[in-house]
This record gives C-alpha cells, structure tokens and sequence, in this order.
C-alpha cells in the first residue's frame, strides 16, 4: 500500500528506511488494541489498524519532510540539491560544536564534553558516513526536544533582548544555547572564532520552524523586545537607583536617553580602539594599568565603561607581555599561545567593530531616536559579547603576573594547575588548550633527552640538569661522575603533568643513553636508536607518551645491561672480585699465601714489589687461576700498603684489583675499598690459620720424635698447648666458613639473582652491588666505620659491630702470640732434647772411659752454678769457651746453667701459654654474648656454631656506655685472677702428674723470684 | 553508498557504536535500529532538521495514543 501511494518523486530507499522507522516508533498499540477487540479476528483487525495507522504516519512524516526540503532549498526534487544545500551552510564541526557546547552547559563537569570530543574525534576518522554532521545535529535536535517542548515557543523566546542583554543564564537556565547573534567568538573555541560570527548566526537558522520568515520576524521581535528591554532596564534602574539618585529619575528618564545615545555612538565609535589598548578621545589610558573614563556621564554607562574597560587593560598588559624577550624557551612559547589568543581577540574585536559599523551606518540612514537600538549594538551589548573574551583575558594576565618569577617546569606546573583542578570548566578547557601551546619546548627538551641522551636546555627549564661541574677531580672520579653526578633531578623543576616515577624513568633513560655513549662509547648505537625510535611527542596523549617511555626505558636499560655485560665484562670482574680479592679461589689462595709466607714474615720495608708479583705470578700459573681470562688476571695486582714502621710484611700486603672507566660505576672506588678491606680481615684470618696449621703440623710430627723424650718435662704443656691450638683452629676454621660461606655466597647468590633478572637497570645492578658489599662487610663482622654508611646498616648493630672487627683483631693476634709462644715451647723442647742427647752422650762416653758416668755436679748443678742469673741460652756458648781450660767438667757446668736457665723460661712460657689461652677464651666469651644479640639471624648462627657444644659460657654485656666497660674491665680482671690461680694450680697439678717432684717445683718457683731479682739488680 | 555499507560493514558498526555513545550521552531515547535508520536516511539525503521534526512529530503522536488508552 505504501508503494502505490508513494510519491513518484521520493526515492524508495528514503520511503523504506523512514516505513521502518515509522514501524519502530510507534508505539505498542497492538496490545492496547488486541484487548479491547472482541477477538474475532484480532489479527486481521490489528494488521489492518496498524496499515493504517501506519500510513497515516508515513504521509504525515513525508508532508513534514517534503516542507522542510521546499522551505530550506529550492530544487526540491534532487536529493543532492537537498544534501547540497545545507552542506554549504553548515559544517560539519558547527553540529559538534552545538553539541559540545550544550553538553557543557548543562552539566557541570566538562567531563561528558569531553568525552562527546573524544567519541567525535573517533568518528571524524571513520570513512563510512558522509554526512556525520547530519547525523550529529539529528541528535542534537532530538535531545534538545527532550527538554525543551514547543519549538516555536522556544524560537520567539530566544529571540526576545532580555536574552541578549542580562543575566540571560539565569532565566535561560539550562535551555538554549545563547542565541547571540554574531557572538561566535568565544575565546574558548578558538579554532571557529573568526568564521563562527558567520557559521553560527546561519545555524540558528532551522532552529525556526519557519526560517523563511525568519528575518521578519526577528526583526519584530526586536523591536517589541527593545521596547521591553528598555522597560525593564528603566525598571532595573529603578530598582538599583531609588535610593539615592530618585529625583534624578525623571530627568534621566527624559534626558539621558537621547543625551546619553549620541554619547554612547561616539563610545560605540571608539570601542574598538580602546579594546586594542589604545586611547581614544573619550578614554584615555593614563598607564599601563589605569583607564581614564569621562566624567561627565550617567551611572549606568559609567558601570558599563568600567566592565568594558576590564578588557582594554588587559588586553594591554597582555600584548605587552608578548612584547618582551626575555625568559626560557617555556616562557617563550607561553607567549606565543597568549599571542595565538591575543589574535583571535582581535578577531572578535573586528567582528565587533564591524556590528558596529554596520550599525552606526544604519542610525545615519535612519536618523531614527532609537537607531543604535535597532542597530543592535549598544554598550551594554558589547559589553556581553566581550565576557567570554574578557575572562580569557583575566585568566591568561593571572598566568602571566603568576609566571613572573617562574620558569620552565614551575610554568608548565602552574598552568596544569590550572587545568587540572580550577573549578570552572572554561578555565580549565582554556588552560588545557594553552598548555598545549607551552609544553611544546618542554616536550621537545623531552624528546631529545629520552631518544638521544643529549640535554638541550639552555635556560635550565628541563627537570634533569647538568650536575656540579666536577672537572678539577682525577679521571676515575669523572668516569663514575657521569652516572651519578653528571645529570640530576631537579624536583623544582618537575612539572605537575609528568609523575615522580616517571620522572624518574625519563632522568634515568636520558642518563643511560648518555652514558653509553660517552663512557662506553657506543655513540653509533644511540644514533641508531635515536633515528628508529624517535617519535614526536606532545601533550595531551598520554598514553602514547607513557608508552613510547616505557618502551625507550626498557630498550635503553637492555643495551647498558649487554654492554656492560659483554663489552666491559661487568659480571665477570664481579666474579673475579670474588674469586680472588674474597678468597673464593681456594687453590690460589693457599698457593699465594704458602709462597709468600716467608717473604711476608720479614718487616714491611723489606717486601719488594717484584718478589710479591712473581709470586702473585707464580700462584697464578700454579693454581687453576690460570684458566681465567687474561683480561681478568691482568688487572690483579700486589702490593704493600702504606708501610708504617715495624710492621711486618703480612700486615700490609694486599692483592688488588683493577677496576678501570665504565666498570667502577657499579664497583665503585669506595666498593673496591670495602673490597679490599674484605680481603685484608680474610687475609689475616687465613693467615692465622696458616700460622695455626704450621704449628699444628710441627707439634704433631715432632710428637712422634722428638717430643716424646722431653713427655716427662713437658707433655702436659704441650698437652694444653694442643688443646688451645685446637680450640683456636676450630674458632679460626668456624670464621672462615662463616664468612666465605654463609656471608659471601649467600651474599653473591643474591646478587647474582638481582643482576640476573631480565628487566634489571644499571641502577638495580649499583644497588644490588652495593648491598652485596654491605651485607659481606656488615655480617662479615666488618662493619664500616664510615658514617656514608651508616644510615644503611641498623644503629643499633653499629657500635657492636664496630667492636667486633677490634675484637676480632685482638683475638687473631692473640692466636699469633699464642703460636709463637708454642714455637718457644717447641723451641724449648727440642733444646731440652738435644741436651739430654748431650747428656747421654757424655755419660756414654765417660762410662766407656770408665768413668761415673753421673756426677754430683750433673744431679745438683745449682750448688756450683753461683754465677747463674743470666737467663739466656745463647749466652751459654761464651760461658762454655770463658770455661775453656775446665775440660771435663765444661759440659756439665753448661748443661747446669742450660737446665737452670731453661727452667726459667719454660716456666716463664707457661705463664704466657695460660695468659694467652684465658684471655683467647675471655675473648671469645665476649665475642660469642656480642653475637648471641645480634639482630642479624647469620650472626647468631655465628656464634652458635662456635660454640655449638656450649663448652664457652657467653658473657653477656650491656649496651650502656660507660659503667658496662668498666665492668666489663673488672670482670676480666677478676677472671684473670682466677685463671692465674687456677693456672698456678693446674701448673703444680701437671708438676705432680709428671716425674718432677713438687718440692722441686716449689724450689724454681722460689728460684725464678730470685733470678728476677737477680736481673733486676744486674739491670 | 549501500555498496559502502556492505562493504564495510565492520566500519559502519564502529560508526552506529560510537553514534550510539553520543545519543545516549544527549539522551536522545533513539535505540540502535532507529539509530541506524535514521543515519541511512540521513546518508541518503533526508535533511535533519526534518527528520528530527518527524521523530519528535511521531513521538508525540505516541503519546498521544498512549495517553488516550
């Protein structure tokens, strides 16, 4: 049926595309419809209803449309005449600009207009719609019918003056858009700010039902509304005025109009001009800030001029900004985009200058008395037009006289606060669009910095600047400079639209491709990449830019991490640190170290650089050190420290390692001494060890020979003496695998773990290095004294700690006094050996002669021996030759003196041999309650470990300062007492085990007084 | 421009989709099939202003129908 009744001249297409439409908004009266039918043939009944209904509406939609297409174009028939005739009227961005300006007037956060940007920026870019403005304003339509009914109501209303002139917002409400005509020009939409006085004056047109008499009508409807208006005002007036200007009334009511008119076409005249900031006739600008008004007019104008000069000084306070030079490229480019804003100012300016040409020309025509009414342009009028710009203008000198003392990132900062949390949307939309204008250098500076590592920042606006100038330091300090100090953040600088992380991962990309390329050289890279990957960037897109970021940061940090992995060697030196420098190579260590034992046993001055390397090289060949790379051995070195006098040679040897340009990033002049401090303490540690295992071995052989013929005089010493060294090996053998194992490789695994991970930065590596070198430094027992430190390791381990690399020092050098002491033991023994050898020899021989082979000198030897009181064996020899001419009895008399000295001395050892071994054992005691508080979990292992059989007792010490190491002096003194006594006891306990009788003993116990008298007086 | 349609047919969903986000932003109680109609029949040079006149026309007829029941 819709076929036949079509008419020839619509197209089919249309005709079926608006019969469903048609179908699908009608309502469902089927239902309605199906139950008041009496069911007798509800289907065909409600087929035949809706066809008509249907049918009706269709006639009715096409008489609608067909009416359109005639008023709106005059060849009807054509569709592309149809199309053709509002495409050249309108634009495609005047439908969206409706739209978005409705969105933003209704709701109070731009949110939804921004949003409605988004989604038409999306649809600008599809291909498929030829007429998006269409549809657009479709809906535009159909949501403005949602709120507003009666068009044509709508149309007259929007047309009377009290909307142009007052508060019309308020009586608007949320209505209709501002129907001011020729106010396009909102400085908020800059782009269509000239050509919208135009575009927009001509997209009112449909807004009418009946465009066609459009133009008549408006013109009666500003004449009745002038009427109004002036009713009105003279009532606002009213209002505003009785109180003090009520006898004026009158004389204003029949005066001023005219008076106050001609008045008004000269300040129409001028208005312009002044907007420019330039002085005119009746306003005159006294300065730069102030506007002279006449002072001969009515109060209403005045108030008006006030308003309207609000624009003239700013704007030229404004152009006078951009004027002036001076500033960084920020403020440059704000300057720029004030002056972008400036122009469309003085867009709106000539636009306004034009109305009121156009309609001072039509006052001279008409020589009407209400010509500039319906002219259309009247003070008050442009007083409206000129808000929006006027606001624009207070926002843009508020930046300025803000941006004074600012610079670069602080700027950026300050309008993005703008932007960002400003209530009012205009300022925020207004701040948006001028930050993209600013950010422009700032993104530029950006660019140039995370793709090329390069810092263009002339006026230091960037957020990354150049570090303190650092060139007057020795070049291993410059090579680490260009990591750490060369560039710094500079959180002034940072401005409010880029985070603090981010930040940080844009200093640290900049930093990196710099540094590849002056300190590793790899130039050609970073051009490379540079050329590859540089995008442009600007603001807005932040995604965009957080990915182009995130992207350059994980290339750059990939490529340091391959150069210093495969070009420097980074883990490898790491590696051959720990090899070498903290004992990890075994074989090496021990080879050195048995090599340079007896070098190193001399005075320090005496150690000569080339003994020490050719034994270093000797090692080094002899050990499995040989298989590493040459590069590696190489940069091993040893060398004595700073000799200081009287030390000997194991005090101040040291291996180092080189660590040369790129690499000392991450092993740091300070982390290679830490390095080497490591070593020494492991040094001294092994060679105590060493020391200890010598002795061990001598005592141990010499037990199978020659000790065996001294067991009577000496064996229990030498029993207590294996005791001690024992107890000493343990300590010293729970120390080293201490350190080298539960500090050191668990240390290294971790490292090797953080270093290992795929995305890890060259910071991660100097930070997971530093750690390890804490960690090693501080479990090892070696905390740092240096205060750089200190805030990293826990202050209340600090001063333990200090102690303990003291107290272990005390106990490592007691352990050597205690060798040595043992050495005289041994010395002792083997002495006390070769002369009982003597004695049997002699008795051999005498009895062979036929002699006593004992004489009475030989068993009391002290009867004679008057002159004995010099204790030293070697003097002996001198007595031997002195007593020449004595032959028979020379031997005995020798072997008298020998046994009465020797007595002395083994007496005199014992003594030291207990000392030594109570105060190891104080020592440790006190050690071993240090490390059972420690917080550190390794630590207390430490000291369970030595101590795993409990056979030490632990001597709790207090934290408090003075009093606790004064009790802790006395407590060892006390200890010491009771050790000597219990030594003393043990000594004439050990008398008695032995052949010797006590008697005896107490005799050189009342002997060795005497000597010492003896000595004292012989002294 | 039906040969574009069929052609594009993913393209001219993204289209109906977003114009869909923006009618229900400007509420204007048009759902997707009379969305697309009326696109079609603006794409086919049905001035909007008219049509807009035709939906509101006809919406008010419906509830006028509506009412009266």
């Amino acid at each position: 049926m819709s076929t036949s009744t079509r008419h020839p001249a619509r197209p089919r297409r249309i005709d079926d595309a608006l019969s469903q439409l048609v179908d699908s908004l009608t309502p469902a009266l089927p239902i309605t419809a199906i139950q008041e039918e009496d069911y007798s043939d509800p289907e065909e009944v409600l087929a035949a209803a809706e066809e008509h209904r249907h049918n009706a509406y269709l006639e009715r939609a096409w008489r609608i449309l067909d009416t359109h297409v005639s008023t709106n174009a005059a060849d009807t028939g054509s569709p592309s005449g149809r199309r053709g005739s509002l495409a050249g009227t309108e634009n495609v961005n005047n439908a969206a600009d409706l739209i978005k300006r409705k969105l933003r007037r209704e709701n109070a956060s731009p949110e939804l207009a921004v949003k409605f940007s988004n989604m038409y920026s999306k649809l600008l870019t599809q291909p498929v719609l030829s007429q998006k403005w269409g549809i657009l304003y479709l809906l535009y339509k159909l949501s403005e019918d949602n709120e507003g009914f009666g068009e044509q109501q709508y149309g007259e209303r929007s047309r009377s003056p009290l909307m142009d002139d007052g508060n019309l917002q308020n009586m608007l409400g949320p209505r209709a858009p501002l129907p001011r005509r020729g106010t396009g020009p909102r400085a908020i939409d800059s782009d269509d700010e000239g050509p919208a006085v135009s575009s927009s004056a001509s997209q009112r047109v449909p807004l009418s039902s009946k465009p066609e008499r459009q133009s008549s009508l408006r013109h009666e409807g500003l004449e009745q509304s002038t009427v109004r208006s002036r009713a009105t005002s003279r009532a606002g007036y009213e209002g505003a005025t009785t109180d003090h200007e009520g006898d004026d009334r009158p004389d204003t009511a029949s005066l001023a109009p005219p008076r106050g008119g001609s008045f008004e076409y000269g300040l129409l005249r001028d208005l312009p001009f002044n907007l420019q900031g330039l002085s005119s006739t009746n306003l005159q600008f006294q300065s730069a800030t102030s506007l002279k008004l006449p002072a001969n007019l009515p109060a209403p104008i005045i108030s008006l001029l006030n308003s309207l000069a609000e624009p003239c000084l700013l704007y030229k306070g404004l152009s006078a900004f951009v004027e002036s030079t001076e500033g960084g490229l920020v403020n440059q480019s704000l300057r720029a985009a004030i002056a972008n804003e400036l122009r469309s100012y003085l867009s709106l300016v000539a636009t306004l200058e034009s109305e009121i040409r156009h309609a001072l020309a039509a006052i001279g025509d008409a020589n009407e008395p209400n010509g500039v009414r319906n002219g259309g342009v009247t003070l008050k009028r442009c007083v409206v037009w000129t808000r929006d710009a006027t606001m624009a203008l207070r926002l843009m000198s508020l930046i300025v006289e803000e941006s004074k003392d600012k610079k670069g990132g602080q700027l950026i900062s300050l309008i993005h606060g703008f932007s960002s949390s400003h209530g009012d949307p205009f300022v925020c939309a207004f701040a948006e669009k001028l930050l993209a204008h600013v950010t422009q250098p700032f993104y530029d500076m950006l660019r140039s910095w995370i793709y090329d590592g390069e810092l263009s920042d002339p006026y230091q606006e960037f957020f990354v600047a150049e570090g303190k100038n650092t060139s007057d330091e020795d070049p291993r300090r410059i090579a680490t400079s260009v990591w750490d100090t060369k560039y710094v953040l500079d959180e002034k600088m940072l401005p409010s639209i880029i985070t603090q992380e981010f930040a940080n991962k844009v200093f640290l990309i900049g930093k990196s491709l710099n540094f590849i390329r002056y300190a590793c050289g790899d130039s050609a890279w970073v051009e490379a990449y540079s050329k590859e990957a540089s995008k442009e960037l600007r603001y807005g897109d932040t995604a965009t830019l957080e990915i182009s970021i995130d992207e350059a940061y994980k290339t750059t940090m990939a490529r340091l991490i391959h150069l210093m992995d495969n070009k420097f060697k980074l883990f490898d030196h790491l590696q051959a640190l720990k090899k070498y420098l903290l004992l990890g190579q075994g074989d090496f260590i021990a080879l050195l170290m048995e090599s340079l034992a007896s070098n190193l046993d001399r005075p320090a001055n005496s150690q000569y650089r080339h003994t020490l390397t050719a034994q270093l090289e000797h090692a080094i060949r002899a050990s499995n050190a040989q298989y590493d790379s040459p590069d590696v051995l190489r940069r091993l070195d040893a060398r004595m420290l700073e000799l200081s006098h009287g030390e000997i040679g194991w005090d101040c040897f040291t291996l180092e390692y080189k660590i040369d340009a790129p690499v000392d990033v991450v092993i740091t002049p300070y982390g290679s001494t830490q390095y080497l401090k490591v070593f020494n303490f492991l040094w001294r540690v092994k060679r105590v060890e060493f020391a200890l295992n010598s002795t061990w071995r001598r005592c141990m052989t010499g037990a199978r020979g020659v000790l065996t013929h001294v067991d009577d005089k000496v064996g229990p010493d030498w029993k207590r003496a294996r005791c001690v060294i024992a107890e000493m090996i343990h300590f010293v053998c729970q120390l080293q695998y201490y350190i080298l194992f539960e500090v050191i490789e668990s240390s290294w695994d971790t490292l090797q773990a953080a270093i290992s991970k795929s995305e890890c930065t060259l910071d991660d590596l100097i930070v997971a290095h530093k750690e390890y070198l804490n960690s090693i430094t501080h479990k090892g027992l070696l905390g740092s004294a240096s205060p750089r430190y200190g805030s990293s390791t826990s202050n209340a381990a600090k001063q333990p700690e200090e102690s303990f690399l003291s107290q272990l020092h005390q106990i490592l050098k007691t352990m050597l006094s205690y060798k040595d002491a043992v050495d005289g033991l041994y010395s002792f023994s083997v002495a006390e050996f070769t002369r009982r050898q003597e004695l049997s020899a002699k008795i051999e021989t005498r009895t062979a002669q036929g002699r006593w082979g004992v004489t009475d000198r030989d068993i009391n030897p002290r009867r004679t021996n008057s002159r004995g009181g010099i204790s030293m064996a070697s003097t002996s020899d001198m007595q031997s030759m002195s007593t020449g001419p004595d032959g028979l009895d020379t031997p005995l008399t020798i072997s008298a003196h020998d046994l009465a000295a020797d007595d002395h001395m083994l007496a005199s050892l014992r003594v030291r041999l207990h000392d030594l071994s109570a105060d190891f054992r104080s020592r440790l005691n006190i050690l071993l309650g240090d490390l059972a508080y420690q917080p550190d979990i390794d630590m207390r292992f430490l000291g369970v470990v030595m101590n795993f059989n409990e056979v030490y007792e632990p001597v709790k010490r207090r934290r408090a300062a003075g009093p606790s190491s004064r009790d802790k002096e006395k407590e060892r003194e006390r200890e010491r007492a009771k050790r000597k006594a219990a030594a003393a006891s043990q000594a004439t306990g050990s008398g008695t085990e032995g052949t010797g009788s006590f008697p005896r003993d107490m005799r050189r116990e009342r002997r060795d007084g005497f000597e010492q008298g003896a000595n004292a007086a012989a002294a | 421009m039906p040969t574009d349609a069929d052609n594009k047919r993913q393209a001219a969903r993204d289209v109906i989709d977003i114009l869909e986000d923006i009618s229900k932003i400007l509420n204007t109680n048009l759902n997707r099939t009379e969305l697309s109609l009326c696109v079609s029949l603006i794409e086919n040079g049905v001035n909007p202003d008219a049509l807009a006149a035709v939906i509101k026309d006809l919406r008010k007829e419906a509830a006028t129908v509506n009412r009266g029941q």
